[in-house]
C-alpha cells in the first residue's frame, strides 16, 4: 500500500490536516508540539486507501530534540512513498526553509501552502504556480480546518507516490558549494548511503555540526573527522562566523529570496484586531489580572455546571439503585452485584462526567484559541523561580485535566532534567479525577472555601518541591523559546472531536475499570474480605492519618484511578453521606492524601515512558512520602489551632 | 548602538548582530527565524526578569530574558 507521511514546522496544522481525513486520532491544539511519536491510519481519499502518517513537527532536520530526531530518522529510514511537507503559509519564509532542507533529501514531496486564510490576513499574497516552479514539486493550496483543498492535495500525493519525481535542489554561495564538493570528494564510496542520504547533504550536515551525523562517522569513518574540521574552519575564517551559523544563514537568505519572489505583503497601518487582543492580554500586569480571571472562569464554570448536574443525577440514581436492590434482595449475591455494578455506573455518570465536561470543554477552547503560549508567556520569570521556563506552564495547565498526556508533553522541553522535575511536579497536579474528590467529598460537603484552600495547599507544595528539586539539581536553564500562535477561533467541530476524544478515554479505559472495581468491592465486601485489607492498612491509615479503618480499600483502588477513592467511600462507609461518617478534618486529609500520593496507574506508565524506570518508582515513593508528610502535617496544624482556641 | 535584545524597549526595532551561546542556543534560534543580519521588531518587553515578545517574518516569538540578553542587536541611532 502506498504510505504518505506528513512533515511540518510545529503548530502548521499538521494534525489538523490528518485528522480531517483520518477522523480524530492525533491530538491538536494551538500550541507547537502537541503531536508527539508517529501516529498512522489508513485512509480513503476519493476512493483511494492509502497509509497516512503524522510525524512530530521539526524545525529544521538537524534539531537537538529526540522527538524532531525521530521525524527525520523516519523519512530517512523509512523511506514513504511520498512527503507532504505542510507549510504555514502566515508565516512562509521562516517554514520554507525546512522545506529547502527536504529537497535535499530528494524524497518525492508536496508542498502543502495551509493556512492560507491567515496568510491573506496578514495581507500575504502567494503566487502558487511561481512557488511551485521555483521548488520544482506540486503545490497546493489549503485551509485544513475547513477541509479546503485538501482532496485536492492528497490526488497530488498520490499522483507524486506513483511516478516518484522530486524536487530541484537550490545551489548555495559558490564558496559554500566548493567547500561541500571538497568534503564530498573525500567520501570513500557508499559513505552517504550508509546514512541513507545524499553525499551534499550529509556534508551540509556535517558542516552544520550536526550531532547525530558526526556521532554516525565518528563510528564508521573517524579519520574523515578532521578533514571536517579543517573545512568548517575554513568556512568560518571566511565569513567571519561559525560554519553552521554560515550555512543556516545562507539557507535562511535562500528561503527569504523565495518568499519574497512569489509572495507580496501588502503592509497595514492598523494592527488586526486579533493583535490588539495581546495588548490587553500579554499586558505587564493587566495580563496576570487577565490569566486569574480566565483561571478563576474556567474554575467557577466547572464547579458551577458540574454541582448543577450531579446532585440531580446522584439522587435520581440513588433512587433507582435502592429500589432494583430491594427487588432482588440486597443481602443475596445478585443483588450486592447489581448494588456494585450500579455504583460503579453511577459513579462515572454522576460523578465524574458533571465535572470532567465542562473542564474539557474550557481547555478545549483555551488550547484552539491559542491562550496557552500566552499564559506560557506570562508565567516565565515565575517559573524560572522554580527553575523551570514558561514552556513548563503548558504542561501544568494540562495537568489539571489529566496528568497522563500532559506528562506526554512534557516532552517539548530539551532537557532531561527540565522533563523530570516538571513531570514529577505534573504527577502532583489535581487532574479531573482529583478535582472530583475535591468537589464531591470537600467542596460538596465543606463548602467552595475548604476547595480552594486545598488548591492553595497544593501550589504551596508545588512550588517548595519545585524549587528543593532545583536546588537539588541546579543548571542553569538557557531559558526559553516559544513560538506564539495568532489567535485562531475555535471551530466547533475541532472542538467537540477533542471533547469526544478524551471523553472517550474515560468511557473506555477509565469507566469500566470504575465498574469492575466497584464489583470487586462489592464482592469482597459479601465475603467480608475488605475488613482483613482495611486491618492491613490500618496502622497506617488510622495510625498516622487518623481516618476511619473502612477507607483503606479505597486509597488501594485509588491507584487504579484516582476518582474511585471518592466512589468507592460510598460502599466502604456504606453511604453516600459522607458527612455522617467522616468529621470535617478527616476530610480534609483524606482529601489531601488522596491528591498527593502515588499516581493512578495510567500516570505511572506514561511516567515510565518519558523518564524510564527508576523515575516511575521514584514518582510512586516520592509521592507517597510526600502525600503522608503533607496529611500529617494538615493534623498537627488542626491539633495546634485546637490548642490555642 | 549597539546593544543587546532585552534593553530594547517596546515598539523598537533593531538589526541582530550576533548571537552569543553554543551550537545548540544559536540553532534553536536560527529554526524560530532569528538569524544574524534580520531586523527584529520587539512587541513586548516583560517586566521582572519576563521574557521579550518579538516579532520576526511575520510570526511572533516569545524568548526567555537570560536568552535574550545574548542576543546582540544594532539599533539605528535615534535621538534621545
Amino acid at each position: 500500500m502506498i504510505r504518505i507521511a506528513l512533515i511540518g514546522q510545529p503548530n502548521c496544522g499538521k494534525s489538523s490536516l490528518f485528522n480531517s481525513v483520518a477522523g480524530y486520532k492525533a491530538m491538536v491544539g494551538n500550541f507547537p508540539g502537541t503531536s508527539q511519536g508517529c501516529v498512522s491510519s489508513r485512509v480513503s481519499v476519493n476512493g483511494e486507501t492509502f497509509e497516512l502518517v503524522d510525524l512530530p513537527g521539526i524545525y529544521s532536520l538537524s534539531s537537538p530534540e529526540p522527538e524532531q530526531l525521530l521525524s527525520r530518522q523516519y523519512l530517512i529510514s523509512h523511506k514513504p512513498d511520498a512527503v507532504i511537507n505542510i507549510v504555514d503559509a502566515s508565516v512562509l519564509s521562516r517554514s520554507l526553509e525546512l522545506t529547502l532542507e527536504l529537497l535535499e533529501l530528494q524524497i518525492p514531496l508536496v508542498v502543502c501552502l495551509n493556512m492560507m486564510d491567515e496568510a491573506s490576513r496578514k495581507g500575504i499574497q502567494v503566487d502558487v504556480a511561481h512557488l511551485s516552479l521555483d521548488l520544482g514539486v506540486p503545490v497546493v493550496p489549503t485551509i485544513a480546518t475547513r477541509g479546503q483543498g485538501v482532496e485536492e492535495l492528497f490526488r497530488v500525493a498520490l499522483e507524486i507516490a506513483t511516478s516518484g519525481a522530486t524536487g530541484r535542489k537550490l545551489v548555495m554561495s559558490s564558496d559554500v558549494e566548493s567547500v561541500v564538493s571538497e568534503l564530498t570528494a573525500q567520501f570513500p564510496d557508499g559513505t552517504a548511503r550508509d546514512f541513507g542520504v545524499s553525499s551534499r547533504l550529509l556534508a551540509l550536515k556535517l558542516l552544520e555540526q550536526d550531532e547525530e551525523f558526526e556521532k554516525g562517522l565518528r563510528k564508521s569513518q573517524p579519520d574523515l573527522l578532521p578533514d571536517v574540521q579543517r573545512l568548517r574552519d575554513q568556512l568560518a575564517t571566511h565569513h567571519g562566523r561559525p560554519a553552521d551559523v554560515v550555512i543556516s544563514s545562507e539557507r535562511h537568505s535562500q528561503a527569504v529570496n523565495l518568499f519574497e519572489h512569489v509572495a507580496t505583503v501588502k503592509p497595514r497601518l492598523k494592527k488586526s484586531r486579533r493583535e490588539q487582543v495581546d495588548k490587553y492580554l500579554l499586558h505587564p500586569w493587566l495580563g496576570y489580572v487577565f490569566l486569574g480571571a480566565i483561571l478563576f472562569a474556567f474554575f467557577s464554570l466547572v464547579f458551577g455546571f458540574g454541582k448543577y448536574l450531579e446532585i440531580p443525577l446522584l439522587s435520581w440514581l440513588q433512587r433507582l439503585n435502592a429500589v432494583l436492590t430491594t427487588a432482588l434482595g440486597p443481602h443475596a449475591l445478585a443483588g450486592t452485584l447489581l448494588h456494585g455494578l450500579l455504583q460503579g455506573f453511577s459513579g462515572g455518570i454522576g460523578i465524574v462526567l458533571p465535572y470532567l465536561i465542562p473542564f474539557l470543554l474550557g481547555l478545549a477552547l483555551l488550547e484552539d484559541i491559542g491562550y496557552l503560549p500566552r499564559a506560557a508567556f506570562l508565567m516565565d520569570s515565575i517559573m524560572h523561580r522554580l527553575g523551570l521556563h514558561g514552556k513548563s506552564i503548558i504542561p501544568f495547565v494540562l495537568g489539571y485535566g489529566c496528568n497522563v498526556p500532559s506528562i506526554m508533553g512534557v516532552k517539548t522541553m530539551e532537557r532531561q532534567r527540565d522533563r523530570f522535575i516538571t513531570a514529577i511536579l505534573v504527577t502532583f497536579i489535581p487532574c479531573a479525577a482529583r478535582t472530583t474528590i475535591i468537589f464531591a467529598l470537600v467542596g460538596f460537603y465543606l463548602g467552595p472555601a475548604y476547595a480552594l484552600s486545598l488548591y492553595l495547599i497544593n501550589l504551596i507544595v508545588i512550588a517548595a518541591v519545585g524549587s528543593l528539586m532545583s536546588w537539588l539539581m541546579p543548571e542553569v536553564s538557557p531559558g526559553m523559546i516559544i513560538e506564539m500562535p495568532t489567535y485562531k477561533l475555535p471551530s466547533v467541530g475541532a472542538i467537540a472531536k477533542k471533547m469526544w476524544f478524551r471523553l472517550r478515554e474515560f468511557a473506555v479505559i477509565a469507566w469500566p475499570l470504575l465498574i469492575a472495581g466497584s464489583l470487586v468491592l462489592s464482592l469482597l465486601d459479601y465475603f467480608h474480605l475488605s475488613g482483613r485489607i482495611n486491618g492491613i492498612l490500618s496502622p497506617f491509615t488510622s495510625g498516622v492519618l487518623g481516618l476511619p479503618a473502612a477507607v483503606g480499600i479505597t486509597l488501594i483502588f485509588g491507584i487504579l484511578r484516582k476518582e474511585l477513592t471518592v466512589i468507592m467511600l460510598v460502599q466502604a462507609l456504606g453511604t453516600s453521606n459522607f458527612s455522617a461518617a467522616m468529621t470535617a478534618e478527616q476530610m480534609m486529609v483524606f482529601t489531601i492524601f488522596s491528591l498527593f500520593y502515588v499516581p493512578c496507574l495510567a500516570t505511572l506508565g506514561m511516567l515510565r515512558s518519558v523518564l524510564g524506570y527508576r523515575g516511575m518508582l521514584f514518582a510512586l515513593i516520592f509521592n507517597t512520602a510526600v502525600g503522608s508528610v503533607i496529611a500529617l502535617l494538615y493534623r498537627l496544624g488542626n491539633v495546634l489551632i485546637r490548642l490555642l482556641t | 548602538m549597539m546593544t543587546t535584545l532585552a534593553k530594547l524597549k517596546n515598539g523598537a526595532q533593531a538589526v541582530v548582530k550576533d548571537i552569543h551561546g553554543g551550537h545548540r542556543i544559536r540553532s534553536r534560534l536560527n529554526h524560530l527565524g532569528v538569524h544574524p543580519g534580520d531586523t527584529v521588531e520587539v512587541i513586548r518587553s516583560g517586566y521582572l526578569g519576563g521574557p521579550v515578545l518579538i516579532l520576526m517574518h511575520g510570526a511572533q516569538v516569545g524568548i526567555g530574558r537570560g536568552m535574550a540578553e545574548r542576543i546582540e542587536i544594532e539599533t539605528e541611532n535615534e535621538e534621545k
